[in-house]
């Protein structure tokens, strides 16, 4: 509930067209996606906003963020708003929605850099950054997503990793609203010297600001930052007709599509740190057959998951990886082309040129280099879920890989959950020779269906009690609220004591909501949780050994 | 079909904000990358096509109510349809113009009702238009032309002019010069002269579902009579009614039904229409919603409930609108140049006009039609041309108010001077 006064203090700071408290309007930022994570029996997130306020300029957000310290509330900003980590953690909470502050406010051409507001998202900057040669990372959300958001407060890798990396390396300076309403600028921006670094000169507090995973709101609102761009070695304005899988484009002679699979996990494995060790490719990542095939011809896989030898036949490509060689010249595609080959023969895979597939070939170019594929997970089930997934040595997510598909087969072959062939992890390796990666082990199911839900709660409970149990790392069940880092906090050198801290410090009066980042109280929170979805909370409890604690 | 009957077309929406954007494999730069014109404008997630599901969802599950303000954003949307292409660029299983539409209906049944929405139907319930104008002087835009009427001789193809055409003045001449330049190559063409009435379709969208029976009933009368196997209409807005709202709701007129442009790119294409004129411009083209992507064929034959199961063709994905027939006039035109906007053909942004919202938003409707016109001027074309009298009269308002330089016409329009009729 928010008060009268709060309420008006809103609408004289932002003008009243800019403020709402009317249910239906809430509702709006209290249904989302992947509440499984939630432990809810449907897309209902649990508190609905007390209102919802557009500020247009971080001068307006600080003022917001103001009134509410002054009235008790607490607030939580978003960009785009996807996904159930936008939900809010209580009941009195205001929900900041960016969506005015919309703009590329520059691209710098020769650093190499953009700065941007929360609400521009990845496809507007791509096509501005091409026009002039570059391009951005897009993480796994996809081109709607916010480049600020990813690069400030989320973790994720997307299809061009390989060349662009994880949302942590592409965030430079940035302008940050403290809980308190100060602005903080930090990095070169907080000296004034442009915004082309994000430790200095000026306050190098980007661990503080987002540590490995982001705060995912809980720890005041940023209204601008600079995130990387990279070379494109492609066309400015990419000739494209068409939206989606009919996508048909003028690819350049200098870059091609393959999909090279191996007949084991290892040697898939080894491939990907031959790649990343001989600096080639522009992208390359597995999407999973199952999801390639869900994606494309839904009704296809449900047809073809009822027949064992067909399963059998796509499966045998489970070891995969789909690459995309963007080449400036004839001479450097030849020489990546051959690399690859001979990385492929090494691993004793088998490489397929997809660029001599008419038809597919222009789509899964753009699709890739635009990140524009992302929602049509949705397509099979309704909806998805992603689990495991934690940042790692090549080798760990492919035993994560491995880990998924075991669990996660438990649900499809009983019918609980879609069958996506229980191979649907997703992910690559990004950061050159270090040779660090991800995979993620996506689940389909339909959430209008109690029954799936149900079951992908479940599975999605299995799976942190398993990465737990077998110390598999902290993976993508962070989204599933401060709970997470209180059970992988004491496995990782008490990470959560170091994130409560950091908010201590800067938000002793708890004002920008935690729910998804870290409690300062933890034990209120383990009673909310006990509370509120007994049967998840049990099991995570298992894992941190206290089984009786109520 | 009622609100109820969309649950699950609400309760499957994933909040991706895609319906928000044109599909983002074709935004091609920061500036016209927005699809909706409801969400850009007015921001709360509400506005959008998403957001109005999630209201309606809301509302159905008694977890909020329906009230002025609630209506208000409702009807705060143009019914362009961007919404619902971008989101079926990913999902089978969300009808989301359809939602729209029993949203509207709801508000009606509910008594939440927008005056001027009301003063229309009034208008349609007394004179047979929307536009407060005189059934008496419906046919007066054919005067003189000497068009045969139903009721006289049979003719092969019966030309509906629509309400605004009929009735607004400063666009009569466009299709006074279609019908001549039709008759004068060749085609038996006839028009329904006072008789005329709207097709219906606006009372639909507006809310008011029911209305729209006696209106089809009446075309179909007046098709009959006249004995035509082919309709023919100038107004997209009345195109999507027989295309879409017609057979959606059962109704068939039982004839061919094209728009102007499709009947006479044909006409082109087989050499009985030879433009010959020069028209020297640099032209844009703007596709009309309901011409183009809400223009497309109900497509009949699904009756299966989990649309998770419905096979990709009987989806309404926008895409087999008229696009094409009014480019190819406009190529056909000698010494004319057109160049493309980012936002084009079924990820078109909308003129402003539709939904109801000219009458009822009037400012909205001017913002929109503001962006396009931008969007437009962008090209460094000195014109805009169009195949929809409601986007020509939006259109040439937003250009007056703003001080703008660019020129309005109906691709008709330069067909005739180019055919030395105007
Ligand atoms: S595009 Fe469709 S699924 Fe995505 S938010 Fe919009 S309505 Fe929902
Ligand atoms: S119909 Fe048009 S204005 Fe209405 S919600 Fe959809 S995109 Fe927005």
């Amino acid at each position: 509930m928010i008060t009268d006064a709060a309420y008006r203090e809103l609408q004289e700071t932002l003008g009243a067209e800019n403020v709402s408290r009317e249910p239906a309007v809430l509702d709006g930022y209290t249904w989302q996606p992947f509440t499984d994570i939630l432990g809810l029996p449907d897309s209902w997130c649990r508190y609905r906003p007390a209102a919802v306020v557009l500020p247009g300029s971080t001068e307006e957000v600080q003022e917001v963020v103001r009134i509410c310290g002054r009235h008790g509330l607490q607030f939580k900003a978003m960009s785009t708003g996807w996904g159930a980590w936008n939900a809010m953690g209580g009941e009195n909470t205001v929900q900041i929605d960016l969506k005015r502050m919309n703009r590329i406010l520059e691209i710098d051409e020769k650093n190499m850099y953009a700065v941007v507001e929360p609400c521009a998202v990845c496809s507007q900057l791509q096509a501005e950054a091409m026009k002039k040669g570059l391009n951005c990372h897009i993480i796994g959300a996809g081109c709607g997503s916010s480049p600020l958001a990813s690069a400030t407060s989320l973790c994720g890798y997307g299809w061009s990793g390989l060349t662009t990396s994880y949302s942590a390396r592409n965030v430079l300076g940035v302008e940050w609203v403290l809980p308190d309403g100060e602005v903080l600028r930090i990095g070169t921006p907080g000296q004034d010297a442009g915004w082309f670094n994000g430790d200095g000169p000026g306050p190098s507090l980007r661990g503080a600001m987002r540590g490995f995973m982001g705060a995912c709101g809980g720890l005041g609102v940023f209204t601008r930052c600079a995130v990387k761009l990279f070379p494109w070695p492609g066309p400015e304005e990419p000739q494209v007709e068409g939206l989606l899988n009919d996508v048909t484009a003028e690819v350049p002679d200098t870059h091609a599509m393959f999909l090279i699979a191996f007949p084991d996990l290892q040697r898939w494995a080894d491939a990907a740190y031959s790649v990343a060790d001989a600096e080639i490719g522009y992208m390359m990542c597995k999407n999973a057959i199952g999801a390639l095939v869900a994606t494309m011809m839904p009704r296809g896989l449900k047809e073809l998951t009822r027949f064992a030898v067909f399963k059998d036949i796509l499966k045998t490509l489970r070891y995969q990886f789909q690459f995309l060689v963007c080449a400036r010249t004839p001479r450097e595609f030849a020489y990546q082309k051959a690399v690859l080959r001979e990385i492929v023969e090494e691993c004793e895979g088998i490489c397929l040129d997809v660029s001599k597939l008419p038809g597919l070939h222009d789509a899964f170019w753009w699709g890739f280099v635009r990140a524009a594929m992302p929602p049509l997970i949705f397509r099979m089930g309704g909806t998805f879920g992603t689990s495991y997934g934690a940042l790692e040595g090549f080798d760990h997510p492919a035993y994560q890989s491995q880990e998924g598909a075991r669990l996660k087969s438990q649900y499809t072959e009983t019918g609980r959950l879609m069958d996506d062939l229980a191979d649907n992890s997703w992910g690559g390796i990004y950061e050159g020779s270090t040779g660090f990666g991800h995979q993620e082990e996506l689940y389909v199911y339909d959430p209008r269906d109690s029954a799936q839900l149900e079951a992908a709660e479940d599975y999605l409970a299995g799976t942190l009690v398993d990465t737990a149990a077998k110390k598999l790392g902290p993976g993508l069940g962070f989204a599933g609220g401060a709970i997470v880092a209180e059970i992988f906090g004491p496995l990782i050198g008490d990470y959560h004591e170091w994130l409560r801290k950091i908010k201590g410090a800067f938000d002793p009066d708890n004002v920008s909501d935690p729910a998804f980042y870290v409690s300062p109280d933890p034990e209120k929170l383990i009673a909310e949780e006990m509370a509120n979805r007994p049967g998840m909370a049990q099991s995570l409890l298992s894992v941190m050994g206290e089984e009786d604690t109520p | 079909m009622a609100l109820q009957d969309m649950e699950r077309d609400m309760a499957g929406c994933s909040r991706c904000s895609s319906c928000k954007w044109i599909p983002h494999n074709q935004v091609k730069s920061w500036r016209f990358a927005q699809g909706c014109p409801s969400s850009t404008r007015y921001s709360f997630h509400a506005y959008s096509g998403s957001g109005k599901m999630i209201m309606g969802l809301s509302m159905l599950q008694s977890r909020s109510e329906l009230n002025d303000d609630v209506a208000g954003i409702i009807y705060n949307c143009q019914l362009c349809g961007s919404c619902q292409v971008s989101c079926q660029v990913y999902r089978d299983d969300i009808d989301l113009s359809d939602v729209l539409l029993e949203l509207r209906a709801k508000c009606v049944e509910d008594g939440f009702l927008i005056l001027e929405h009301m003063e229309m139907l009034q208008s349609m319930k007394k004179e047979d238009n929307p536009l407060g104008m005189l059934k008496a002087d419906r046919g007066r835009w054919a005067e003189g032309l000497g068009l045969p009427e139903i009721g006289g001789r049979q003719v092969e193809v019966l030309f509906h002019a629509g309400c605004r055409y009929s009735y607004d003045e400063d666009l009569r001449g466009t299709v006074r010069g279609t019908v001549s330049l039709l008759r004068d190559a060749g085609i038996d063409i006839g028009v329904a002269g006072k008789d005329e009435a709207c097709c219906g379709g606006r009372a639909y969208e507006l809310g008011y579902q029911g209305e729209m029976r006696n209106f089809a009933d009446d075309m179909a009368g007046r098709v009959k009579a006249s004995g035509a196997r082919t309709l023919v209409t100038a107004c997209s807005d009345c195109y999507y009614t027989f295309m879409y709202l017609y057979p959606k709701n059962g109704l068939d007129l039982g004839v061919e039904v094209l728009h102007i442009t499709e009947l006479v790119g044909r006409m082109i294409e087989e050499g009985r229409i030879e433009p010959a004129g020069e028209v020297p411009m640099r032209v844009t083209y703007h596709d009309p919603c309901h011409l183009g992507r809400r223009g497309e064929s109900y497509k009949e034959g699904w009756s299966g409930g989990d649309k998770l199961l419905r096979p990709v063709r009987f989806k309404q994905s926008g895409r087999l609108g008229v696009f094409d027939p009014p480019r190819d006039i406009i190529r056909a035109l000698p010494g004319i140049e057109l160049v493309e906007m980012e936002r084009i053909r079924e990820y078109s942004w909308c003129c402003g006009a539709g939904g109801g919202v000219l009458e009822a938003f009037p400012e909205f409707a001017s913002w929109t039609a503001g962006d396009r016109l931008e969007e437009a001027a962008a090209t460094g074309a000195e014109a805009l041309v169009t195949a929809c009298p409601w986007c020509v009269r939006v259109f040439r308002d937003a250009v007056t108010e703003r001080g703008m330089e660019m020129k309005i016409y109906d691709v008709m329009e330069l067909l005739a001077s180019s055919l030395g009729g105007a």
